[in-house]
């Protein structure tokens, strides 16, 4: 009986601490979000003016927010395509093949991952600004595939471990070229690893802040759009696209994921 | 563990297609009505100093595009230009001094007159300025005085000079502006020193007297301290007088003081850079941030102190009887700029400017 | 055989790690040692780049000033580790541990905050902090004071920020440490007779140190940079090196003092990883 009751009080205990966190995690997100509707159209924005959905409309008037969350996407296809392709090459080769400076390399892989991000990115300035590259969307895609390639990399060694060579050496004693038997057994074997890491790279490169602020000449993504909005007072229409995006997020991850749920049902 | 990091990165690589057909779909619809004109001028201003709507009239009225991009102060304006390559900003908007240092350092042009028609509209008060004898340079826009604000539902005291602010009795309640010239010389002005201080004894006392603030000073804010005063977490100010009109605006209880020191004056001018490739349009633009229709506009959000005169004019009463949006001429006249100063003091400066920050 | 095998291996693995090579070498080989190089220079009149030696940064950064602004970074920086291992142990043991079918549902709501921008839930915290905010409007309503409390642009604000930027940093390692632990230990401990206490310090902590080693780096190193943190909770009060950083290379126009500076965080950064490294602890687990 004293039992029960203990172990009754632990989960409650356990219940209310959690949903501590997660009130802790969520609370700015409910503030932006009723920010969002507020009626208000004098800077900064803070006081509460009455319900209304006017800014979720003039949304989609304000073509520099928009064109600020396109350059956003632009950059992050751009970077993650770029780190994708070099990530896997490279993930792979240094998995295959013995050769002298392996470890300088890995060194230099993990600069990005351990360093802060503000040293990527004032190095990057200092690069871009000495030998005169105009600084822009150009400038920020190489900047963002710096910092994710090594993502890409590591994410694919990690399903590289377990990879068993002898089904490429039996593809190629079939007489497949080394090319097609990249493209054939390889990929399709290391696809998860990749993807994961593509979609990190992707996920860096949308919310990435400190080293977009250092290599963006005009070009404003919509983090360095926002960090400008906040010297002035965020306006509200930057927070309805935050809670649309988070919305759109949500409900992708939502659908595919009992998408996946129920294929695995099936199967089982 | 790891399956559920790949299933929740996958989903989100899902939106991102979808999000992103919208995304990019915005971004070539806005590129391509700006095709036809294909030019873009780049636009560097303070924050909260040029509205987003007057700058689409002009791109609607010419058909060239505006990039607004916008700073803190006069220091970050001049490391990005100089960081970035030539051409990446057609026009700047310097303060006094720092015209005087562009123009030393090469990053200005020479502005011809004769495109500018609108010129005529400066008052003769604010046209040929010392910085810029002439205006071979620089075209005056706003300008106004670092004046004090206090909330007086908090604040009761007889407050009247920059020295109030320095009194310990207002511990956590200052938002100042985050410029050292402009904190050290009010500094130097409480103690009835000259507002660019050099002598290196008397700098020692500035820097004692600057410190005092260290205690006081709640925010740093050069953009818009306003916010602050309106949302009652600070309610003392030192910070642009235009600022003070509008936290004036949202709440009545915020008013302006001017200093009997004499206030910190500052005033704003366009600039073309020097490595412009657009520099008709960027005349253009000067020219229409020039005409007394659109000033008034721009008075109509940011009421600065102005050097159209047709525009302040036309701005009625209501602007121009206000002394926080139009401070009065007794006050201007016994305010003071900031000078260009040898590196030794400045390095002098950003010492004592560290030590208040650290 | 083995000589064929070299031969042909040869172009493949140059053209497989030769684009990675090349990129590293550009984007972070070159310029980190610009960096280093430019650490050693200094500035004209007109804030241009001398390049000649001198050590006049490096006698700058053991300024008093700068010195003690290391020290409230590196304090900041301690606070927020600790912090953060205080609040997502428990709460990564309770989610890891969790027997409930909703497991992966309760570890995505830990990562669904984090896909809107991270600047505006920051400046979330700065409008429910403010002396007009909810909070206060909540403290004042039930009564508890009379007048608004100033919570902003204090250093306990700054590190609020940064615990609540880098905490998912904290809970990701801890729950793959916690979720690793064989159940059948903590039985065997507990019936060799050891209480609650002494099963967590003697079994579960050292099993699951190698989740706090690796959580604390991923806090404790960004930390150290992140200036927009402190820029828009600290209000210029609670500076961290990043801070100092990014002035000198905006507003204070000094590259090679902003350069001098990074190569601190960059010794900081080493000597932290090696120190993770002489405790057993794994490069990968940063990485992925």
């Amino acid at each position: 009986m004293r039992r029960k009751t203990k172990a009754k009080l632990k989960k409650g205990l356990s219940v209310v601490y959690c949903s501590l966190i997660y009130l802790f995690l969520f609370l700015p997100i409910f503030v932006i979000a009723a920010n969002s509707f507020n009626a208000t159209t004098t800077k900064p924005y803070l006081t509460w003016k009455g319900f209304s959905l006017m800014w979720y409309g003039k949304l989609f008037d304000n073509t520099t927010l928009l064109q600020s969350f396109g350059n956003t996407m632009a950059i992050a296809f751009a970077s993650t395509a770029i780190s994708v392709i070099i990530g896997t090459l490279a993930a792979v080769g240094m998995y295959k093949y013995k050769f002298k400076g392996k470890s300088v390399i890995d060194a230099l892989l993990y600069i990005p991952v351990v360093i802060p991000e503000i040293v990527l990115g004032i190095s990057l300035l200092t690069l871009f600004s000495n030998v005169n590259i105009p600084r822009g969307m150009i400038t920020l895609i190489l900047a963002h595939a710096t910092f994710s390639i090594p993502f890409v990399v590591f994410n694919i060694r990690a399903r590289l471990s377990g990879y068993d060579n002898s089904i490429e050496e039996a593809s190629m004693d079939l007489g497949a070229s080394r090319i097609s038997t990249f493209f054939n057994i390889t990929l399709p074997v290391l696809a998860p690893g990749i993807f994961g890491g593509g979609v990190l790279a992707f996920t860096l490169s949308i919310d990435d802040v400190i080293i977009s602020y250092f290599t963006n000449g005009q070009t404003k993504t919509f983090p360095l759009k926002v960090m400008e909005s906040i010297k002035s007072g965020v306006s509200p229409d930057i927070n309805a696209l935050s809670v649309l995006i988070l919305l759109g997020t949500m409900a992708v991850v939502f659908i595919t994921q009992s998408g996946i749920l129920n294929k695995k049902d099936r199967r089982n | 563990m790891k399956k559920i990091i790949a299933l929740l990165l996958s989903s989100v690589m899902a939106l991102s297609f979808t999000a992103c057909g919208g995304g990019t779909a915005g971004e070539g619809g806005s590129e391509s009505a700006a095709a036809p004109t294909g030019e873009t001028l780049n636009v560097f201003v303070w924050t909260e100093y040029v509205p987003q709507s007057v700058v689409d009239k002009f791109t609607e009225e010419t058909g060239i595009k505006v990039n607004l991009s916008t700073y803190s102060s006069n220091e970050d304006m001049l490391a990005k230009v100089k960081a970035e390559s030539d051409g990446a900003f057609d026009i700047i908007q310097p303060s006094d001094y720092m015209v005087e240092q562009c123009i030393n350092q090469g990053i200005i042009q020479e502005i011809d007159l004769s495109k500018i028609p609108n010129f005529s509209n400066i008052g003769d008060a604010y046209k040929n300025p010392s910085y810029d004898p002439g205006n071979k340079y620089s075209v005056p826009y706003l300008g106004g005085v670092g004046g004090i604000a206090v909330n007086r539902a908090q604040i009761t005291d007889d407050i009247d000079s920059y020295a109030d602010l320095f009194d310990p009795k207002y511990e956590g309640q200052l938002v100042v502006l985050d410029d050292f010239r402009a904190v050290i010389g009010i500094a130097a002005k409480s103690l009835g020193y000259d507002f660019n201080e050099t002598d290196p004894e008397k700098l020692a006392e500035i820097k004692e007297q600057v410190l005092k603030l260290k205690n006081n000073i709640k925010l740093y804010d050069s953009d818009s301290p306003k916010s602050a005063l309106i949302s009652g977490e600070c309610n003392l100010a030192f910070c642009w007088s235009a600022e003070i009109a509008l936290a004036n605006a949202e709440n009545p209880d915020v008013e302006i003081v001017f200093p009997e020191e004499g206030p910190y004056l500052f005033f704003d001018n366009w600039c073309i850079t020097s490595g412009s490739q657009h520099v008709d349009a960027a005349h253009k633009f000067i020219d229409y941030m020039s005409r007394p229709d659109v000033m008034q506009e721009v008075l109509a959000e940011f009421p600065y102190l102005c050097a159209n005169t047709a525009a302040v004019e036309a701005m009625g009463e209501e602007y121009s009887a206000n002394p926080a949006k139009n401070p009065p001429a007794d006050v201007i006249a016994k305010g003071s700029y900031v000078k260009n100063l040898d590196t030794d003091t400045i390095a002098t400066y950003d010492e004592i400017w560290t030590e208040l920050k650290k | 055989m083995t000589k064929h095998n070299f031969r042909s291996n040869t172009l493949p693995s140059v053209i497989m790690v030769g684009p990675v090579v090349l990129w590293l070498v550009f984007f972070i080989a070159i310029p980190l040692l610009y960096v280093a190089v430019m650490s050693f220079c200094s500035i004209d009149e007109s804030y241009n780049i001398v390049f000649r030696f001198t050590t006049v940064n490096y006698k700058r950064l053991c300024d008093i000033n700068y010195v003690q602004i290391y020290g409230q970074s590196i304090l900041i920086a301690v606070l927020t580790t600790i912090v953060c291992i205080l609040l997502a142990y428990p709460f990564s043991f309770l989610i890891a541990r969790t027997t409930s079918k909703s497991k992966a549902f309760l570890y995505m709501l830990v990562i669904i905050p984090f896909w809107t921008n991270s600047l505006i839930r920051i400046y979330g915290w700065r409008t429910f902090l403010g002396t007009s905010g909810w909070l206060n409007m909540l403290l004042m309503k039930i009564g508890l004071v009379d007048s608004p409390v100033n919570m902003l642009f204090k250093r306990g604000t700054t590190v609020l920020g940064m615990v609540y930027c880098l905490f998912p940093y904290m809970v990701l390692p801890l729950y793959t440490a916690i979720e690793k632990l064989d159940k059948s230990l903590l039985e065997a401990s507990s019936d060799l007779g050891a209480k609650g206490p002494q099963t967590f310090f003697r079994v579960i902590l050292p099993l699951t140190s190698s989740g706090i080693f690796s959580g604390s780096i991923m806090v404790f190193i960004p930390t150290l940079g992140y200036f927009f943190v402190s820029d828009i909770l600290g209000g210029g009060n609670s500076d961290v090196i990043g801070n100092l950083i990014e002035r000198q290379f905006q507003s204070g126009n000094n590259w090679p003092l902003g350069a001098a500076l990074s190569i601190i965080l960059i010794v900081i950064t080493l000597l932290l990883v090696k120190l993770y490294q002489k405790c057993g602890g794994d490069m990968e687990s940063l990485g992925v």
